[in-house]
């Protein structure tokens, strides 16, 4: 389990980042390593260069934004956002998530852009920023550009990211007023990648209606799936016991068609939908607060 | 052995300090002038014929000093011995077929080895297996246990016309009668599965000649490094004294490092004197799950006699037992499931048949219980649906089948893995069984807690089970104590150490004796240049058989302290006592001397010694017990299942243990709590998934699932001591223990939990994904 | 691992037939394909790259037999692909049927999966090959339509 020999360089500039990229065919961005890494020492990529990253450090630059929102810098540890007072302000959805990403000693090193490039269908953080209608900022030696979340997460470990073009950062919006959160996962092991996970936003109106639903799934296919027929289900009443329960049976029957893996059978991955959705739908609408703009 | 200021106390482990700072040395820490690095090429096919092997592309590129196959080996190929040959039990059949330092021919699981690689580093020669091009065709491969002794079944072997590897019958008593006598029999199809040991640290060999000195040294993560010099002495043509084997600090053995001869152990000496250079190989994570021997399952259709009372009148059994590729360690395994179902149960008849079975997998030799696991489960489970079929309690139905306090020894009447017959030495089950039952709370928890629980929603279950483990066994082990002129004593013995304990435990055995600090006690274990007769570290022995050696070491230098002590200081024997380093008068201490200074009295460089006496103070002795001895113990669980999501969590964990005498209670706990951590991973969280064609489909830790300190919950202990009348210690082993009831506690705790839903266990490991599959079964069946 | 399906294609089966017989085109069905040749009337053999995720280092040497051969409606394939990632094998039917102005392709192929690939990469085989077999037919598809269309590939 050793890699295949590669040329390795550590640019001090965004810019000279983009350069190296954009003349070495063959060359993979360094990140936090977390999956790159292993997957080189298994042989299973070898890429000719890696372009260090981590000495970049306009681009680990993580902060509030004038509109109450949050702007994440790409190469900004998990840990960091795991610890952030900001974050869990801002963004608890997001806060809720980190601890079920891996381990500890991985969340020290992985950072949030190398999670979101590589796309990972099992990974967390794509369903969250789904979830919160991220914008993601991608910038190539020419240009700069802005992509939904929604839009970013083509297929299979596929993103919206052309060669030559890395993400520099993700902006999320404020959070909205009276909007409950809840992130819910089942692994086999606290750090496993998990069987089926369920990111979950809602959103009421004055009257306390379900003006907006988001949920966000993982690893149930082939990447970050939003349940519509789930959310259109929770749109126009408020959130009950019953509606919740229908909710989560479309999620299970209709939004999603799962994988099976040794882990998981695809039947198996159903009922986990089913039952996850309801409990996340549950926690999130037990958590909104009517009056005030941020909820806990 | 008596309880006394060393022996039977908490003695921080000796060896901690340098392990936990880095200062151990580990075969990886080897580091040596000129030396090359090895890798080898392993088969992706499980079964195949070897067409040609081409590796001249190879050779040829910069940095790689040699490339060999099993033609480059000429006279040096040979498949190795057979290590454990089969008991002699009337009508055995054995098929010897051992593994092989380079395929040849045919390639028989996935990961044999095709080719070494010996290069300036690791990476050049993992370059270079990309290099060799190897044509294989392709075999259809054999996994299933019962299509592959269909007539017709592709074979792993052609010479013996099937892939039936061993036929073993033993019995005693008259199983049919008892059947006809029976006021129910309690049958069913069990399959119990195990996995890998995933020791911390994987295999890893460096092997120097020094050519001026004709001397071979190996360093060798192995259990048994004086065997394993014996052998490669032979293998290689050179005298055993020429070859010294260290097996130094070792992360965690648990039975593989034991397997001997690996290809590795046979291919690095061989290259190391052609090349001149010291050669290592590190085995990596990924190759441990084929280079590294496992266990694996066996399927029991096993039936239970019972009267109405729930007396046990007898026991059938029949079970295929999976063995790989090849069946270097003979019959160990299956044997051992054979007898370790009888328990701590009076089964006055048992007739119990077992086929081994090639297959193309990696080969099977034991891991941590090897093979008790399987018998305990098929008893333990016939016991509980004999229990619910004849409505009597789980813990009442146990007790009333044991093995009375008063009734040992007790002899089962059949051979047991040591060739010797199964008799068990001393135990108390039923105390045991009562300690356990209050420690777990059984009685509210299934009159209380549970209704209350389940009137809540909550599925909480609670398993309880029995079981006997054979340990201590021969044939042998030594060791060598000497009193040092500093006042320090060193103890060598031949067993290796891979994280037992010894250098503690075998210290406090020295000490209690010599009256010395236990940290005056300096241990060498596992290199054959300091002690060179011996057999290794398995089977929970070393405490039992490499202990007694120490102790009878021990006492033959305190026979000559004493006799050369009593003329010094002009006061009879039995006068004299050991105590703070010293010998002295036990009525005016004063009159006494240091053991150091002793030491160097009895070591003159002039005048005359008596005829008869050597110098120094120092004694060598050997133990070898009649028979090994029989531990034992009872577990509880209690654990919860999320009915909608199959999820399991353990909310308690109780162990009740009889190890006889105790020499280290902290040693002893740790063993119990590692144990019962490897029998949860092996229930619920571990298996081996191979798929039809021989592939492992889990080769990683992502997909292969360890247990973490997250997912084990602290153990709640409580000891019973049953000293055994078989080694002048009192002790019994206790390495296994922990990890050879929890599958059927387990299956007992779950199936508890999900009472009332139609679904009962008969398999091990289990899941939350299987649990869902059963329980939907069970829904469709309209069971529930 | 066994993967099927149906699949609508732009033409008749005697059409669509002579152009899957084309290695050239076969190659499009087949993601990641360097090269792709005819060695014999019933055979092709080719070098076969897959770059998903973090596989980008998965190169075959593969070799395509066809068997029952029955133009223009079905035919079958032994599979043999081998790397240094590891191996896939296997049989695969293909059913030209026709339906209205063009026609159906029913495919079923069961492969096995062997070495690094099947022991490491389990959690992604299943997606990976739903993905390989998607990619593969919209490939096919835009390249039969360039052909017999002019539509671009």
């Amino acid at each position: 389990m050793k890699p295949a020999a590669f040329e390795y360089h550590r640019p001090a500039s965004l810019d000279e980042a983009l350069a190296l990229l954009a003349e070495h065919e063959d060359a993979k961005p360094l990140a936090g390593g977390q999956s790159l890494i292993p997957a080189m020492n298994f042989r299973l990529a070898a890429p000719a260069a890696l372009i260090d990253l981590n000495g970049i450090g306009a681009l680990a630059r993580t902060g509030g934004m004038d509109d109450g929102g949050l702007q994440l810098g790409a190469m900004t540890r998990h840990c960091t956002l795991e610890r952030s007072p900001l974050v869990a302000e801002r963004a608890p959805l997001l806060a809720e998530a980190m601890p079920c990403i891996a381990h500890p000693q991985i969340r020290n090193r992985g950072t949030v852009g190398g999670s979101l490039a590589h796309a990972d269908p099992a990974a967390e953080l794509p369903a969250v920023m789904v979830a919160l209608e991220a914008t993601l900022v991608l910038r190539s030696a020419s240009a700069e550009r802005r992509v939904p979340a929604e839009q970013f997460f083509t297929g299979l470990f596929a993103t919206a990211l052309e060669p030559g073009e890395l993400l520099t950062s993700i902006e999320l919006p404020p959070p909205p007023a009276r909007s409950g959160f809840a992130f819910q996962e089942l692994a086999r092991r606290h750090g496993d990648y998990a069987l089926v996970g369920v990111a979950a936003m809602l959103t009421l109106n004055e009257a306390g209606q379900c003006s907006r639903a988001r949920v966000a799934l993982l690893s149930v296919g082939d990447g970050p799936v939003l349940a519509v027929r789930a959310a259109a289900a929770l749109a126009g009443q408020p959130p009950s016991a019953s509606s919740i329960l229908a909710a989560a049976e479309l999620a299970a029957r209709e939004d999603v068609d799962p994988p099976s893996d040794i882990h998981a059978s695809a039947a198996y991955r159903r009922q986990l939908v089913r039952v996850l959705t309801r409990r996340a739908l549950t926690r999130a609408a037990g958590r909104v607060r009517p009056s005030s703009s941020i909820p806990t | 052995m008596k309880p006394g200021r060393y022996f039977g106390e908490r003695v921080l482990r000796l060896e901690d300090a340098r392990l936990l700072t880095g200062r151990a040395l580990f075969v990886d820490d080897v580091q040596l002038p000129g030396m090359l690095h090895a890798a080898l090429l392993r088969s992706d096919e499980a079964h195949a014929r070897i067409r040609s092997i081409d590796a001249s592309a190879a050779r040829s590129r910069r940095g790689i000093v040699a490339v060999y196959t099993a033609a480059d080996l000429g006279a040096y190929w040979r498949p190795g011995p057979l290590l454990v040959p089969p008991p002699p039990i009337s009508g055995l059949v054995f098929n010897t077929a051992t593994q092989v330092p380079l395929a040849r021919d045919k390639v028989r699981h996935a990961g044999e080895p095709l080719a070494l690689v010996v290069a300036e580093s690791r990476y050049l020669a993992e370059d270079a297996l990309e290099d060799i091009v190897v044509d294989l065709e392709p075999l259809p491969a054999v996994t299933d246990l019962e299509a592959a002794l269909l007539e017709g079944a592709s074979l792993v072997h052609e010479q013996f016309g099937s892939n039936l590897a061993a036929h073993v019958h033993q019995h005693k008593g008259d199983y049919a009668v008892a059947r006809a006598a029976a006021h129910a029999v309690i049958a069913r199809r069990f399959h119990y599965d195990r996995g890998a040991a995933a020791a911390i640290e994987n295999r890893g060999v460096v092997a120097q000649w020094d050519a001026r000195a004709e001397e071979l040294t190996l360093w060798d993560t192995t259990q048994a490094p004086i065997p394993i010099r014996n052998g490669l002495a032979a293998l290689l043509g050179l005298r055993e004294s020429q070859v010294r084997v260290i097996a130094p600090f070792i992360g965690g053995g648990f039975g593989p490092k034991i397997m001997m001869y690996y290809p590795e152990e046979v291919l690095l000496p061989w290259a190391a004197m052609r090349l001149g250079r010291p050669v290592k190989w590190i085995e990596d994570r990924r190759e441990n799950f084929y280079a590294t021997t496992q266990e694996r399952g066996q399927v029991h259709d096993a039936e239970l006699a019972v009267s109405k009372d729930g007396k046990i009148l007898g026991v059938r059994d029949r079970f295929l037992h999976d063995t790989g590729a090849y069946d270097p360690y003979g019959l160990t395994v299956p044997i051992n499931s054979q007898c370790t179902l009888l328990g701590p149960y009076v089964v006055p008849n048992y007739d119990s048949e077992f086929t081994a079975v090639f297959t193309n997998k990696p080969i099977v030799t034991p891991v941590r219980g090897a093979g008790r696991q399987h018998g305990v489960f098929v008893m333990e489970r016939l016991l509980d649906f004999a229990a619910r079929e004849l409505g009597i309690d789980r813990v009442e139905i146990r007790r009333r089948n044991y093995i009375q306090p008063d009734a040992f020894p007790y002899d089962h009447e059949i051979l047991f893995q040591d060739f010797r017959p199964l008799v068990y030495d001393s135990g108390n089950y039923p105390a045991a069984l009562e300690q356990a039952v209050e420690l777990i709370g059984y009685d509210s928890f299934v009159r209380q807690e549970q209704p209350r629980l389940r009137r809540e929603g909550k599925h909480v279950g609670l398993g309880i089970v029995s079981y006997i483990e054979g340990t201590g066994i021969g044939p042998y082990e030594g060791a060598r104590v000497t009193i040092e002129p500093s006042g320090s004593v060193r103890l060598a013995t031949g067993v290796g150490t891979q994280g037992q304990g010894h250098f503690t435990t075998f210290a406090q055995i020295v000490a209690e004796v010599l009256g010395v600090e236990v940290d005056q006690v300096q241990v060498s274990t596992g290199d054959t240049r300091e002690f060179t007769w011996g057999t290794g570290t398995f089977a929970s022995r070393g405490a039992v058989v490499a202990g007694s050696a120490c102790h009878a070491a021990a006492l033959k230098v305190r026979e000559k302290v004493l006799a050369l002590a009593g003329p010094l200081l002009g006061v009879a024997a039995g006068e004299l006592v050991l105590h703070g380093g010293r010998v002295q008068s036990s009525n005016l201490p004063d009159k006494g001397i240091s053991l150091g200074e002793l030491a160097r009295k009895a070591n003159p460089l002039r005048g005359a010694v008596t005829p008869g006496t050597e110098p120094g103070l120092e004694a060598t002795a050997y133990f070898g017990p009649d028979r090994g001895n029989a531990a034992s113990g009872v577990h509880a669980m209690i654990v919860e299942v999320d009915a909608e999501t199959a999820a399991v969590t353990i909310k308690r964990y109780v162990v009740v243990h009889d190890c006889g005498t105790i020499i280290n209670p902290m040693v002893v706990e740790a063993q119990v709590q590692g144990g019962v951590a490897h029998g949860i991973g092996n229930a619920f969280f571990e298996q081996l998934s191979f798929d039809e064609n021989g592939q492992l489909r889990n080769a990683s830790f992502m997909d292969y699932l360890l247990p973490t300190a997250l997912d084990v919950p602290t153990v709640e202990m409580a000891h019973i001591e049953t000293p055994s009348p078989l080694n002048p210690l009192g002790t019994k082993g206790v390495g296994e223990a922990g990890a050879i009831p929890t599958g059927a506690a387990f299956a007992q705790a779950v199936e508890d939990a999900l009472a009332g839903s139609g679904v009962e266990l008969t398999e091990i490991p289990l899941s939350p994904n299987r649990l869902f599959e059963l329980l939907e079964a069970a829904k469709a069946r309209g069971a529930a | 691992m066994i993967v099927e399906g149906t699949y609508p294609l732009p033409g008749t089966p005697v059409v669509i037939w002579d152009l899957l017989m084309d290695p050239e085109v076969l190659a499009k069905a087949m993601p990641g394909t360097k090269l792709l040749v005819r060695a014999a009337a019933d055979r092709y053999e080719g070098v076969m790259r897959i770059g998903i995720g973090p596989i980008t280092a998965a190169e075959f040497e593969l070799v395509i037999a066809l068997t029952d051969v029955l133009p223009p409606y079905s035919y079958a394939m032994q599979i043999d692909g081998k790397g240094r990632a590891g191996f896939t094998r296997g049989t695969a039917k293909v059913e030209l049927v026709p339906e209205g102005a063009g026609s159906v392709m029913h495919y079923s192929a069961d492969l096995q999966v062997g070495g690094k690939i099947a022991a490491v990469g389990q959690r992604l085989l299943d997606s990976v090959s739903k993905l390989l077999t998607r990619q593969g037919l919209e490939a096919l598809n835009r390249e039969l339509n360039h052909r017999l269309g002019g539509a671009p590939a």
